[in-house]
Order: structure tokens, then C-alpha cells, then sequence
């Protein structure tokens, strides 16, 4: 057994990065047995608290890359550990030093993407608008009720723009008075913040305020839950505090107040997957399923583990951008779940959710696997009784 | 039907003091006021008194049970003369102030006529409704109409809301059977209005729930019980007769897991983040009966700090994990899932460096924490006290049996979650407290106990009665006592065999007395459980019957017969009858024997003038009693010398010198310094003890003795103690920095080292205290200090109770904290970095896996609590018993945790265990107390089973003076010559010096050579004695 002693300034350099509260822990093993890595191999934040707490953290090593920021071991850690607040810390330190391995190389990417177009994603910052053509969305202006936050996934990603194209039609059926910013939308900065990109983070985030500010931006409607925590958590920081509301809360709204008829049927069972950032972080668990439940037909399910418990699809904390190697990945043992409870679709409403569902859903062999849907489309089609392809 | 409730002003509503709460520490404290002199009302919400202690099986270190040690103490309430018990009342308010409170109160309807009902449970038997028994944690049904637990006080039962009359005034079944007309299903709640001088509120805790948050499955999963639920599956009057059945499907689970800290320790919102400080100690107790049940359970422990700091527990923990197949895992858990087919529970548990995993269990047991009682905040409000920020009783550092408001005391767990015999010493303190502020009424109100006549039974023909007992399922599950009861019959000189469930319960107990009247009995035989636990009370209840007290025998048909043969049913049925049979052979043979009336000197010796010793001699000087205080040293103070501050914050020297100064001052209490106690002798209510102080020689007569001798600071023999200068005790730390600031200067970094000279093979206890001071230490060093790296190296934390938020607060100031294991203890080594001289302390981390190296300037070492040099000498000269580990033995563990078994004698401070100061102030009042008990009175009573020597035969060979450990015996003389003659009140009745006579010339009287042969010779041959 080597001998080590604390290393004295890498402690302080991580505690002023944001991880004081390591000094708080007495690895009671809490954190490692509601950590959803422990499903799929050993992994322990415990340690890595640890080390953190003595300077002796493996900068370099992939470890600390792993946390998706799921929220659960936090949520019940007995001595309030903030092991979100210490996990980003560390990685801010490594990423001043550029210190990314391999299985991270994808971060510089999205890092440097966010810095020159605004979206972790490759894509040009001119053609952030384009999912709206043809599905009657206005620009944001004074006199609009709602900003209608897009996201960087919801416009850029095949997949997600079908999302945003439901939600537009959504709320123009209730007449909702919303606008978006195109091209001067820029991503939330929730995700880069989390990898340690603290100053990307704060760029965006004052670049989205500004531009939230110049147009009389007051209430805001998201449909990340990523974004959503962001704007009601993080961004209050810069003494800012704009009205957000999730899709999904909304939706709720809508058709609780009649403002929102749902004339059709969705004959089907469906499971509904509560998002780590709508449910666990922000306590939003009851909207998504009124709006589920008042769908004619529709048979709601719950997963074993789902509330606060569910399970995470593995895509928070950046790890979205990330490689996970196949036998390693939350999301198909969430799949699994979702299949033996005999539903037909997978509900949920986030971007990486259903990013990582979809994919996952491609391994299932012999039985079905249901079908992933955001909320707002499976709304869509009892709104308009119209069929899977528009 | 509503009406208003009746306003009652009983005739006798002038007492005082109102005890709040019938828990066995309010039962102590009523016990301890009563036989003192004052007028005690016992005020109880519950239909029964008994507490949460009645709910318990067996009670740890010890696995006594727990009905059997605190259900005597309920008949003794009720044939108390000065206690009068109000049970199914609550306080509606209170006014007035210290000496004259006016209490209104409720006493709600039971819907029984209590005076009509004789406990024959006919009512429970035709009753059509069933209820979940709240008693039983809900995990069995019971009536609507139920006595709350057999040995219930007063045995009658009450009806609850479920009953359909009083919903829907359909059914009156229990009216129509009731023999005595004793239901009354119209009855109104009563109001009283009592005056009394004091309150002492003792009103428990409350279990935490984990329904609430739906903590590890509780509810939802069938095989997920509480600590409290499991204790009631363990005990033979639960819902399955003691047999551990689990819920889902009553089968018997052979793999249990229990879980720590459940509520406590947490500070998220819903739990509390102190520590319950008992758990740990009753889980291990509950892993222990598991197995006793049945010896192939496996049992896992999930934790994380084994808090075993109290007397006896850390040997109890080794204990446990010396049983086979019984693991202790360190990590906080979560329930992985409940398996459908099996209903079988996984847990997932973290490891130091195998991952997390997850096992399977039949059973899971939540160990869940203490909260404050129910409707706390109402009964703050009610009593103008105030509650601290975790809801219980906000108490004074320095007193911390008194309120905020003056003349309400408290005692027991409303001040914080403890242990039982912290709860009987703090009960026993209210005692010395509400007697230095009620003294001038001592006795006015009081009554004696009135008993009947005693019959001379010498002229009548022997007629014994023989009851045997059921014990509930404990004896009647193994013996056939129905079948006992008619070979008893059949027995030569047995008038009246009878059976009965329980016959402890006051009902039965009268009942034996209405029978030995009513049948002329004139000898008794209790076949039941154990005469240490009930000899008193029947021989109590023969003087009841008018007949002499010696006149009773006890046949043990339970720890010596059901208990041990419970596989055997129909040979313990013979083995019964056999014990039965032999009891009433010896019986035949018992010759009624008078009790001694001593006179009580009223003058108390108190021995060390510490914290311990001057806080009692002020209570008994309080109360109007002489106090001599012997002090060894030349100044008094003791070990809270050498102590500046305390966790809370105390400046210990300001409060010693004031406590110093009241002593001093006080006229009735004489201190002698440098003294030496050179010889004590006597018994109780009259010791002399001869003090060689400062050059005089005092004898000092008096009634009682509080040792309060305290302890010592281990000097450590490793860590290079003693061979470097940088390495000192917790204490030397704090003389080092009360002493000034700049001794500090040189100190950047500080390693503490806990657990030393203790917790090891040949000292196998915990001192307690240590890791509290050595958070205390850290703490202020912080404050002078904040950039001080200070490491504190434990095995495990013991900071029990409200010191657990100590234990947080140093970890926000940085205070590194690393854990050791006893396979490899830190080693420290002199070492320079980067120029600097320095200590370096090197130990494996579990959670990093590596060794880690920290260096210090100092070194400080956790030093055990030992016992004082004095000690040994001091409890030779007063025949008193001294504890494996040196420290003061007392009578009971549990319930009598002040006194020694010697009867006058009492204890008090760190002589008895390792305590922090608060727990020594409260303990010495709690000796105080008791020792009013004694020297309150005017006559104390000396057993009638004592030797007597014939003079005729004695050959004054002295062979028995030799043998008595007691000093009773010694030579006198005589007309016939030099005789040995026995001093009755100092013989215990051992009978020793009966066995070495060579002439047989000393009787042991209730043990005589008739007696006992008689006994023999009936074991022997069945035919002759039946």
C-alpha cells in the first residue's frame, strides 16, 4: 500500500473552484450506492470526495468525468454534500489545464462550438431558425407574451426538430402569444458549465441575458429541462428573474384552463420517464403526467423507479457529448424498464433523454421496445388528430 | 351525544408534585418524591403507565426483560400511599407559579367504571369490533375494547373510538356481559383542577416515523419493519407469542439486516441530524435475541460509527460481533428492491473498495431514532417552558433537570435522546430538586402505608396455597399449567391451587390477597418467573393478606424450567411439577420472621469533593441534611479543574468556583481537606466513619454515603508519549492553551489521536468523552485559530446525542476527520518538511486506499478515563462492588444506577463511568435524591432473613467470622463464655458462615437445615410428598 500525504495547494486550488464542501463528508458510502454508475460498473464519488478533500484527485483520469449530474446523491446525502458543485469544481481545474482524456475529447468540440456558433453541436448559428419554416412561429416581439426558448437540440438535431415543430403547433392551438429569437438564441450554457467551462458558461449566459433584456423578454417558455434549470437556478446569479415555465407545465395549464382541447384519441399504454433536471432538480413530477392523463385513452404506467427515483438516461453533466461504451450506458437499462412494464411508448420530455432512449431502444431484441415520444408530440397528434407524418 | 364534559373538583386535589408522564423515568421520580414525604399525582395520557420501556422486550447490556425489571415498579405506584395515578388524562393548563401551580387536566372517558371493573376481560372477550393493537405496533388485532398490556396499571381497559356505539350507538354487547356493571358507554370526560408546589414533566419521546417520507420502503414493503415493530415480534407478549414471524408471510426469516440511523444523523429535511444515541446499542441487543430465537439467523449490520460509549456497551458490542454468522458492514444503505415471488428485500451497501453491492435479506429492521414526544409544542406552550431548535426540552448546561421556568423540572428523554438509566438518575434528581423547594412541606401531606393486621397463624394446620403462573406464552407455551395446577392439588397440605396469565398484574396480585383471607392460607408458593424480579412484590402482597411476608416461597418455573427446556414441553411439565413440589415442602417448614425498624440517622457523608461530590452535598444541605464532604486533595474542584470549557460552551472555571463558593458557604455542610477515610463501619442508616484530615481525627456519624470519588487521566505508553515533548493528553492541550495563546503560535498543523488505553483487549470499555473533547479541543483551537490544519485520527465517532451537531459544525471549520482500524494503528514518527520539525502520524485510509501521512506539530492523544487511584481502597472500606473495568459497580445497571447493592451507599460522577460534566451534575443530583429517599425517612427496615447464632452449640472456633464478607458477625461475651453472635442488620443472609460452622450453631433463618432438606429430599422422591 503506498503512502500519500495531502497535497496542500491542489486542495485549495479545487475548494475556490467551488468544492469547499468536501470537508463536510464522512464517507457513510450514501452517495455511492444511489449513484446509477454502480449499476453498470464500480465507480465511487465517494472517493473521488475524498481525494478532492486531500488534493490527491487524478486529474487526468477519466473518473471524473463520469457524474452526469443526476442529482441523486445529493439529494439524499445525510451530511448535505454538494457533490455537484465539488464533481464541477475538479473539472473546471482540469479543463484550465486542457487536461481532457480521451473518452472527453468530445468536449473541447462542443466547447469550441459554443464559443464561435453559439451551439455545442457543430452547426451554423445562421440556421438555428430553420425547423420553423412552415410551421407558423414568429420572431420575438415587445408585444409577445411568451419567448419560446428553443434549445440548441430542439433546433439542430433531425429528431428534436420534430419536437419543436409539435410544440409550435401546440401552442398556436391554444393561442399562446409566443415568439423565438433565431439565429440570436444561443445555448443555455447548462451543459458546458457542468464540464468545467465555467468562463463559456458566463459568456453565454450574459450573452442570453442581454439579448433577453434588449427585447422585453419577461416570461419564457423551455423545452430542456436543462434550460429550465439553468434559467430558474443559475442564471438569477447575474441578478437577473425572468418567468420560466417547462413545456410540459404549461401544457398542464392549458388544458386544465380549457384553453387547450384535446379532441382526440391516443389509445396506448404509455410510461412516462421523469428527465434528472425537470423532476429530481426542480421537483416538477405531477405536470407531465395531468397532461398525459388527460389524453382520451391513454393508459399511464409508472417504471419501478420513477419520481424521484427514476433512473438517469446518462446524459447530463455533459456526458451527452461523451463516448459510453455500450455495456455501460443508464439508458438502456431505462429502456429495459420501460419494456417489461408492457408500455407501448416512452414518454418523457427532454432533449438527451430522448437522444439516448432512441438509441437504446435499437438494442432490444426479440421484444418491442416502445416507441420514444416527447409529450408534446404524442399532445400533437390528439390536437389535430393528425397522423405520424406532417 | 355531546354534553358538556362534567367539572369535577375532586376532595383531594391539594398535592405536591405533579409528575407528567408515567414512563419509567416519571414512575422513578414519582417512586423517589413519594418515599420522601411529598403527595405525588402520576399523570399519564396513555390508559396505562409503563411508557415506551413496556413496549420493550429485554433491555441491553444486560437482556433483562423489560416488563419483568419496571412492572414491579408500577404495583409499587399503586400501592404507594403518597401516589395517586391519573392515567387517560392529559393537562389542559397550567397557572400559577414555583410552590403553587393550579394544573387543569382531562382524565378522558375510558367508558369503564374504574373502581366497578375487576380486570376479567370478559367485555374484550364478546367484543365484535377489531382494531389494529396499538400496543403491539398495529402488527396484531386486538378489540375495541382492550386492557392496554396485561400488568397494565390499573388494570381496566378502555374503549377506543372504533367502537360502534360510539359511532353509531349500535351495539352494547360488553355492557350486557360485563358482570359488575362497570361499563359505562354514556361516561363523560372529568375535569380536574390540581394544586401542587412543583411539576416534573417526563414525557418520553416519540419514535421516528419513516412512514412520513417513505424512508427505505417503509410501509409499502411488507418485510420492512421498525426497531420498535421487531422489538414486539421478539417479545412472547407480541403478536405472535414471541415467535419472530415476518410479516408478509409469517414464516420465520433466518436472514435479517438491520439499518442505523434511520431519522437521525441527516440533515435533510424530515429527519434530524442528531444522534438517537441508543440504536446502536439496541440493535445489537435485538441481533443477540434474534439469535437466541433461532441460532442459524444471519444477521448484517449496516452503520457507519458504532456508538458503544456508555457502561458495558462496548463489551456488549464485542460481544455481538463474536456471534457466528453476524456481519457489521460500514456503509449507509439504500433497499435495492422487494422481490415479488419471495417478498425478500435486496439492500445495496457501498464497500471500501469492492464497489457497491447488493444483497438479499427475509427481513429488514429499520433502527430508527428518537423525536420529541407528540403535541410537544402544546405541552411547551402549556408549561410556559422552552423547547431547543430540535424540539426538546431546552434544559441549563449546569442543571439540566431544571426548565426554563422555575419549579418545572424534567427528567428522562424529553431532554434529549438517552438511555435508561440516565432517565432513572435525572428522575431521581427531580427528587432533590423539588425537595430543596417543597422542604418546608415534607411529610404534610404523606400517609403511611396502612397493611392489616398479621395473623398468628402458629396454632393452625399448615394450608399452603399454590399459584402458578402462564407468564403469558413464556410458560404456558412450554409447561402444562392447567395439569400443574391439579398435581398441586394433589400435594399434602394444599388448600387452593390456581392459575393465572399474569399474575404480576396488580388484579392478580390483589386477588392472592382476597384468597389467602378468604381461604385462611397461611403459606404462599408463586410458581412463575424469577424472585429477583418479584420477590418483593409477593411477599408484599402476603402482608396484604394478613399474613407474615416469610410465609412465601417462589418456585422459578421460568428461568428454570420453561425458558431452558422450551423444546422439551412434556419434561418441563414434569420438571414444574417436580420445582413446584419441592417449593411446597419447603414451605411447610417456613416460620414467620420479623423485619428490623432501624433508627436513620439523618447526617449524609459525601466522599470527593468534585463537581459530583459538592453538587450533591448541596442538594442534601438544600433539603435541610448535614453533609460532610471528605475531600482527598487540599482544594476541591476534582478533574473540572484541569477543564476550561465544554462543547456548549460553559466557562467550567467560573461555574466550579461558584459551585465552590456555595459550598463553602453553606452552614450545614462541613468539608474536610486532605483527608483520609481510615475506617468505616456500621449499616445502613447508621455508618461510622473515622477521616484523618489536616491533622485531626473526626468521627462522623451517619445514615447514608455518596461516593463520588471520580476518575483519571490515562498516561499513555505509545505514540511517543513521554519520549517527545510534542505529544500531549487532550487535557495537557487544554492547559496548554488556557495557559495563553502564544504557546500556540509555532502550531500551523495538530494530529489527534483517539481511543488510547481503551477499547483495547485488556481494557475493554469506551471512555466516553473523548471524542467530544477532542471536538471541543479542535473547535476552540479553530476559533484562536482558523488556519490551523487540525487532523482528529478515530475509529469511531462517539459523539452521541445533540454532540453529533458538535461533530458537524467541526467539519464545516475543516477539521479533517480519518478513520483507523484496530489491525493497524497509526504510527508517529519525527520527521522535517521543507525545514520544518514535524510529527508525522501515518495510517491507512480506508475510502482513499492508500496510507496517508499527516504531519503536526503536536500530537495529541485521546487518553481514556481510568478510574482514581482511591477507588479501590474506598470500596473496600465500604463493602461496596467495583466493575471489571474498576469503576463502581451499581445494583442495576438500568433501574438503579446511583446505587450500590449495599444498601445506604450511593454513587455519583465519573466514579460510576466516564461522563461529561453535564451527565455528572445530573447523576449527582440523581444520588442526592436517593439518598433523601433514606434519610427522609426516620426508620429504615432490615431484612428477617438473616443468621442467628445458638449460643449453646457455639464452640467460638470463628471459622464464620472468617467466612462473612460483610463483617456481620464477630465474638461477644457471655455468661456461657465467648460466643459469636450476628449483627442482623449488617448480615446479607449468604449463609456462608451457616455452611463452615463445624457445630452447625448458626442458623440461617428462611433457609434452615429443615427447610432446605426438606426441599432436597422432595426433589428426590415424588411418592412420599404427594
Amino acid at each position: 500500500m503506498e503512502t500519500v500525504a495531502p497535497f496542500a495547494e491542489a486542495i485549495e486550488e479545487i475548494r475556490k473552484a467551488g468544492a469547499e464542501s468536501t470537508r463536510l463528508c464522512f464517507q457513510c458510502g450514501k452517495c455511492d450506492v444511489y449513484c446509477p454508475w454502480n449499476q453498470v460498473r464500480d465507480f465511487s464519488i465517494r472517493k473521488i470526495i475524498r481525494e478532492a478533500a486531500f488534493g490527491l484527485t487524478e486529474i487526468e483520469g477519466d473518473d471524473i468525468w463520469r457524474c452526469t449530474t443526476c442529482g441523486s446523491c445529493p439529494s439524499i446525502c445525510p451530511r448535505g454534500v454538494g457533490q455537484i458543485e465539488i464533481g464541477v469544481a475538479i473539472r473546471r481545474v482540469a479543463a484550465e489545464y486542457g487536461m481532457f482524456p480521451e473518452s472527453v475529447s468530445a468536449v473541447r468540440n462542443a466547447s469550441a462550438s459554443l464559443v464561435a456558433e453559439g451551439n455545442p453541436l457543430n452547426a451554423q448559428r445562421a440556421t438555428r431558425a430553420e425547423w420553423a419554416a412552415g410551421a407558423s412561429v414568429a420572431p420575438f416581439a415587445e408585444e409577445t407574451d411568451y419567448l419560446y426558448f428553443v434549445g440548441c437540440y430542439f433546433s439542430y438535431d433531425p429528431r428534436m426538430k420534430k419536437v419543436a415543430v409539435a410544440t409550435a403547433n401546440i401552442l398556436n392551438r391554444a393561442g399562446v402569444s409566443f415568439g423565438i429569437l433565431g439565429s440570436k438564441e444561443s445555448c443555455c450554457g447548462e451543459s458546458i458549465r457542468k464540464t468545467g467551462g465555467e468562463q463559456e458558461f458566463r459568456d453565454l449566459a450574459k450573452g442570453n441575458i442581454k439579448t433577453f433584456i434588449d427585447h422585453g423578454v419577461k416570461k419564457i417558455i423551455v423545452s430542456s429541462p436543462h434550460c429550465y434549470h439553468t434559467f430558474v437556478n443559475e442564471y438569477p446569479e447575474f441578478m437577473v428573474n425572468f418567468e420560466v415555465v417547462h413545456i410540459t407545465q404549461l401544457l398542464a395549464e392549458l388544458i386544465e384552463d380549457g384553453r387547450l382541447e384535446l379532441d382526440g384519441e391516443y389509445a396506448k399504454k404509455v410510461t412516462y420517464h421523469d428527465p434528472c433536471y425537470l423532476g429530481r432538480h426542480n421537483g416538477v413530477f405531477d405536470e407531465p403526467r395531468q397532461a398525459l392523463q388527460a389524453v382520451s385513452g391513454l393508459e399511464l404506467v409508472e417504471m419501478p423507479a420513477s419520481r424521484d427515483d427514476s433512473l438517469c438516461c446518462g446524459g447530463g453533466g455533459g456526458r451527452i457529448w461523451m463516448e459510453t461504451p455500450k455495456e455501460e450506458r443508464f439508458s438502456d437499462l431505462r429502456v429495459q424498464q420501460a419494456t417489461e412494464t408492457g408500455a407501448e411508448v416512452l414518454a418523457t420530455s427532454c432533449p438527451y433523454c430522448i437522444t439516448n432512449f432512441e438509441e437504446s431502444r435499437l438494442g432490444v431484441e426479440g421484444e418491442k421496445a416502445p416507441e420514444v415520444k416527447d409529450i408534446t408530440e404524442i399532445i400533437d397528434e390528439v390536437i389535430s388528430g393528425k397522423d405520424d407524418d406532417r | 351525544m355531546s354534553t358538556e364534559p362534567v367539572t369535577h373538583l375532586a376532595d383531594e386535589n391539594l398535592g405536591d408534585v405533579m409528575v407528567v408522564g408515567g414512563g419509567i423515568s416519571g414512575i422513578q421520580a414519582a417512586l423517589d418524591l413519594a418515599t420522601s414525604g411529598f403527595k405525588v399525582f402520576l399523570v399519564e395520557r396513555a390508559p396505562t403507565i409503563g411508557g415506551k420501556m413496556a413496549q420493550l422486550d429485554k433491555t441491553f447490556p444486560t437482556n433483562d426483560c423489560s416488563m419483568c425489571i419496571e412492572s414491579p415498579k408500577f404495583i409499587e405506584c399503586d400501592r404507594h400511599p403518597n401516589i395517586e395515578i391519573l392515567t387517560y388524562t392529559e393537562v389542559d393548563g397550567v397557572e400559577g407559579e414555583a410552590g403553587d401551580f393550579t394544573i387543569s387536566l382531562t382524565k378522558k372517558a375510558r367508558y369503564i367504571s374504574e373502581e366497578k371493573c375487576t380486570g376479567c376481560t370478559t367485555c374484550v372477550e364478546y367484543c365484535p369490533v377489531e382494531i389494529p393493537d396499538p400496543f403491539n405496533q398495529e402488527l396484531s388485532p386486538n378489540k375495541a375494547v382492550h386492557i392496554y398490556f396485561s400488568q397494565a396499571v390499573p388494570l381496566v381497559p378502555y374503549i377506543d373510538e372504533s367502537c360502534i356505539f360510539l359511532k353509531d350507538q349500535k351495539c352494547s354487547i360488553c355492557e350486557g356481559v360485563c358482570k359488575t356493571g362497570a361499563i359505562d358507554l354514556h361516561q363523560q370526560a372529568e375535569k380536574l383542577q390540581i394544586k401542587v408546589g412543583a411539576v416534573v414533566l417526563a414525557p418520553g419521546y416519540e419514535v421516528f416515523d419513516p412512514k412520513v417520507r417513505g424512508d427505505y420502503g417503509y410501509g409499502v414493503i411488507e418485510n420492512v419493519v421498525t426497531s420498535l415493530d421487531f422489538e414486539r415480534l421478539l417479545c412472547a407478549t407480541g403478536p405472535h407469542e414471541g415467535e419472530i414471524l415476518r410479516p408478509s408471510d409469517k414464516r420465520h426469516p433466518h436472514k435479517i439486516a438491520w439499518i442505523h440511523c434511520v431519522g437521525s444523523r441527516n440533515v435533510i429535511e424530515g429527519a434530524h441530524s442528531y444522534c438517537s444515541s441508543v440504536c446502536c446499542s439496541y440493535i445489537q441487543k435485538q441481533v443477540i435475541l434474534a439469535k437466541d430465537h433461532d441460532a442459524d439467523t444471519e444477521a448484517t449490520i449496516f452503520h457507519n460509527d458504532i456508538r458503544s460509549y456508555g457502561k458495558d456497551f462496548e463489551r456488549f458490542y464485542k460481544r455481538t460481533e463474536n456471534l457466528p454468522g453476524v456481519t457489521f458492514i460500514r456503509s449507509y444503505v439504500s433497499i435495492g428492491r422487494e422481490i415479488p415471488e419471495t417478498k425478500n428485500v435486496t439492500i445495496r451497501y457501498a464497500t471500501d473498495a469492492e464497489g457497491v453491492k447488493e444483497d438479499e435479506f427475509d427481513l429488514v429492521v429499520l433502527g430508527v431514532g428518537l423525536a420529541p414526544p407528540t403535541k410537544v409544542h402544546r405541552l411547551a406552550e402549556q408549561f410556559g417552558i422552552e423547547l431547543n431548535a430540535h424540539g426538546f426540552c431546552e434544559t441549563n448546561p449546569i442543571n439540566p433537570i431544571e426548565t426554563t421556568r422555575p419549579g418545572v423540572f424534567i427528567s428522562g428523554a424529553f431532554g434529549g435522546p438517552v438511555d435508561i438509566p440516565e432517565s432513572v438518575m435525572s428522575a431521581s434528581g427531580t427528587n432533590a430538586l423539588t425537595g430543596a423547594l417543597l422542604k418546608s412541606r415534607r411529610g404534610k401531606l404523606a400517609r403511611d402505608r396502612v397493611y392489616p393486621p398479621e395473623r398468628d397463624v402458629s396454632e393452625e394446620e399448615v394450608k399452603v396455597g399454590v399459584f402458578a403462573c402462564h407468564c403469558g406464552a413464556n410458560i404456558g407455551r412450554v409447561v402444562d399449567v392447567p395439569s400443574l395446577v391439579e398435581y398441586s392439588e394433589g400435594l399434602d397440605h394444599v388448600a387452593h391451587a390456581e392459575e393465572g396469565l399474569f399474575i404480576c398484574s396488580t388484579d392478580a396480585a390483589q386477588q392472592i390477597a382476597e384468597t389467602i383471607r378468604e381461604k385462611g392460607l397461611n403459606r404462599v408458593v408463586v410458581a412463575a418467573c424469577t424472585p429477583r424480579t418479584h420477590e418483593p412484590l409477593f411477599r408484599d402482597t402476603l402482608r396484604e393478606g394478613g399474613i407474615n411476608q416469610y410465609f412465601f416461597d417462589m418456585a422459578n418455573i421460568r428461568e428454570h424450567c420453561s425458558w431452558v427446556h422450551s423444546k422439551q414441553k412434556e419434561d418441563a411439565t414434569q420438571k414444574a411439577k417436580d420445582i413446584v413440589r419441592m417449593s411446597v415442602a419447603r414451605t411447610i417448614n417456613l416460620e414467620p420472621l420479623e423485619e428490623f425498624d432501624l433508627p436513620v440517622n439523618k447526617r449524609c457523608l459525601v466522599v470527593g469533593g468534585g463537581v459530583a461530590g459538592m453538587t450533591s452535598a448541596l442538594d442534601l444541605a438544600e433539603q435541610g441534611f448535614e453533609v460532610h464532604l471528605v475531600e482527598r486533595s487540599s482544594d476541591l474542584g476534582g478533574m473540572a479543574r484541569r477543564i476550561q470549557t465544554t462543547l456548549e460552551g460553559l466557562d467550567v472555571q467560573a461555574f466550579l468556583d461558584d459551585l465552590v463558593r456555595q459550598v463553602y458557604r453553606h452552614p450545614l455542610i462541613r468539608v474536610s481537606h486532605g483527608a483520609t477515610i481510615t475506617d468505616v463501619s456500621g449499616y445502613v442508616g447508621n455508618f461510622v466513619t473515622t477521616v484523618e484530615s489536616e491533622g485531626q481525627i473526626k468521627t462522623i456519624n451517619h445514615g447514608a454515603a455518596i461516593l463520588a470519588t471520580g476518575a483519571a487521566e490515562h498516561r499513555p505508553t505509545e505514540y511517543l508519549y513521554g519520549e517527545d515533548d510534542r505529544v500531549l493528553t487532550q487535557l495537557e492541550l487544554e492547559e496548554r492553551i488556557a495557559e495563553g495563546e502564544e504557546n500556540l503560535i509555532e502550531t500551523q498543523s495538530l494530529v489527534m489521536i483517539q481511543c488510547v488505553g481503551c477499547r483495547e483487549e485488556n481494557t475493554n470499555y469506551c471512555a466516553r468523552v473523548c471524542c467530544s473533547q477532542a471536538i471541543k479541543n479542535a473547535l476552540t483551537l479553530k476559533a484562536i485559530k482558523p488556519e490551523m490544519e487540525i487532523y482528529i485520527l478515530f475509529r469511531d465517532m462517539r459523539t452521541y446525542g445533540f454532540k453529533e451537531d458538535y461533530y458537524l459544525e467541526a467539519a464545516r471549520k475543516d477539521v479533517k476527520f480519518i478513520r483507523w482500524e484496530a489491525s493497524e494503528k497509526p504510527s508517529v514518527e519525527p520527521a522535517v518538511e521543507e525545514g520544518r520539525q514535524v510529527l508525522r502520524v501515518t495510517v491507512p485510509d480506508p475510502i482513499l486506499g492508500s496510507r496517508l501521512a499527516v504531519d503536526g506539530d503536536l500530537v495529541v492523544l485521546s487518553a481514556a478515563v481510568i478510574p482514581s487511584t482511591g477507588s479501590v481502597d474506598i470500596a473496600r472500606k465500604f463493602k461496596v462492588a467495583m466493575n471489571p473495568d474498576g469503576f463502581f459497580q451499581e445494583a442495576h445497571v438500568k433501574l438503579r444506577p446511583v446505587d450500590f447493592a449495599a444498601d445506604g451507599v450511593f454513587m455519583c460522577g465519573t466514579s460510576h463511568y466516564p461522563k461529561h460534566l453535564t451527565e455528572t451534575i445530573s447523576q449527582a443530583h440523581g444520588a442526592a435524591g436517593r439518598a433523601v429517599t433514606l434519610l427522609s425517612q426516620d426508620t429504615v427496615t432490615a431484612s428477617g432473613s438473616v443468621c442467628e447464632v445458638e449460643e449453646n452449640d457455639c464452640v467460638a472456633c470463628g471459622a464464620c467470622i472468617s467466612a462473612c464478607a460483610y463483617g456481620a458477625i464477630e465474638f461477644h461475651e457471655t455468661p456461657i463464655g465467648k460466643k459469636a453472635v450476628v449483627n442482623p442488620v449488617l448480615c446479607k443472609g449468604d449463609g456462608l458462615c451457616c455452611a463452615k460452622c463445624p457445630t452447625n450453631a448458626v442458623v440461617l433463618k428462611h433457609f434452615t437445615d429443615a427447610e432446605v432438606f426438606d426441599q432436597i429430599d422432595a426433589a428426590l422422591s415424588a411418592t412420599e410428598w404427594s
